[in-house]
């Protein structure tokens, strides 16, 4: 059967994951987030991208904001986090806890099977 | 001894020659008491400018002023010089007439350009302010992928693809598209987009 698409939005760093939204508002929700989580955030500011790029527990971002050339989506590559940027209304389209699918070659992401 | 060829952002502004890309007049500063007369000779007939700045390892937020008056100039080098930074002295230009500022990034066979309204262009990078998506064939200039407001005319477009056909894959350029001007900001090496589908 096929996957059922949640939500579209522009590749930023490739890769394919599955894991469980958490949705990180402000910075002190950063600490909420556990190995296994994909990151859902409005957009990836110097701050968080800071965070990041120490030991970063996440398997996967998904952000509102952004794109393909923005410091963060370089970061995401780099750090080889898979990152779907302008996923327009994720923080509000997705739900904590939840299970998805990335695929941010193609900036797909699905609700898991 | 500092060297300029230590801070990326200022090689990304002085490679911008190298493919004969339009930037706006600068200099580079890393003595002030050695460069005084050149900071001097670029002030001249000058009421404003802009002065970024530029680390050697930090490459955090570096402190900036896009509207700079040339009575507050020397003193705001001075105090980036005498926080380590290389400061990027250059010509005003007015960001209320931008029309649209972005980043390209080079494949292959393709070119991807984000666009944003007016500038600075930190509000995209730092802030993912996207207003246009557009990707382009590299060897026709065919537009295969848009979506977004249509910020940038047919014309500009076709002036800007002229200006960048020879640059290499894996690279990207900051721009900006004022009234009467086009300029870019630097030009990098992206070599994560490597990764990217093309």
């Amino acid at each position: 059967m096929p996957k059922k698409i949640i939500l579209k939005g522009i590749p930023a760093s490739p890769g394919n994951v599955e894991g469980k939204v958490k949705i990180v508002n402000f910075l002190n929700e950063v600490k909420k987030l556990t190995k296994g989580d994909i990151l859902v955030t409005s957009f990836l500011t110097p701050d968080l991208v800071s965070i990041i790029r120490k030991d970063f527990p996440v398997l996967g971002i998904i952000t509102d904001k952004g794109g393909t050339t923005c410091h963060a989506a370089i970061v995401a590559r780099e750090l080889k986090i898979p990152y779907i940027a302008g996923a327009i209304d994720a923080t509000k389209k997705l739900k904590n806890n939840t299970f998805i699918s990335l695929d941010s070659e193609r900036g797909i992401i699905y609700e898991k099977a | 001894m500092k060297k300029l060829s230590n801070f990326k952002k200022i090689e990304g502004i002085k490679n911008l020659e190298k493919y004969s890309l339009p930037a706006p007049a600068t200099i580079f500063i890393l003595d002030l008491k050695k460069q005084e007369k050149e900071i001097d000779d670029f002030l001249k007939n000058r009421d404003i400018v802009m002065i970024r700045s530029d680390k050697e390892v930090d490459m955090s937020f570096c402190p900036h002023n896009l509207n700079c008056p040339k009575a507050k100039a020397k003193k705001f080098i001075e105090e980036l010089v005498s926080k380590g930074y290389a400061a990027i002295l250059q010509e005003h230009v007015p960001s209320e007439e931008d029309k649209l500022s972005g980043n390209i990034l080079i494949f292959k066979k393709n070119i991807l350009m984000e666009l944003m309204e007016g500038g600075p262009l930190t509000l995209l990078n730092r802030e993912g302010k996207l207003d246009e998506y557009i990707k382009i064939r590299r060897n026709d200039f065919k537009e295969i992928e848009h979506f977004g407001k249509r910020l940038i005319t047919k014309e500009d477009l076709g002036r800007v693809l002229k200006l960048i056909k020879r640059v290499p894959p894996f690279k990207i350029l900051e721009f900006s598209i004022g009234q009467d001007w086009l300029y870019f900001w630097q030009i990098r090496d992206d070599k994560t987009a490597k990764e990217l589908k093309d």
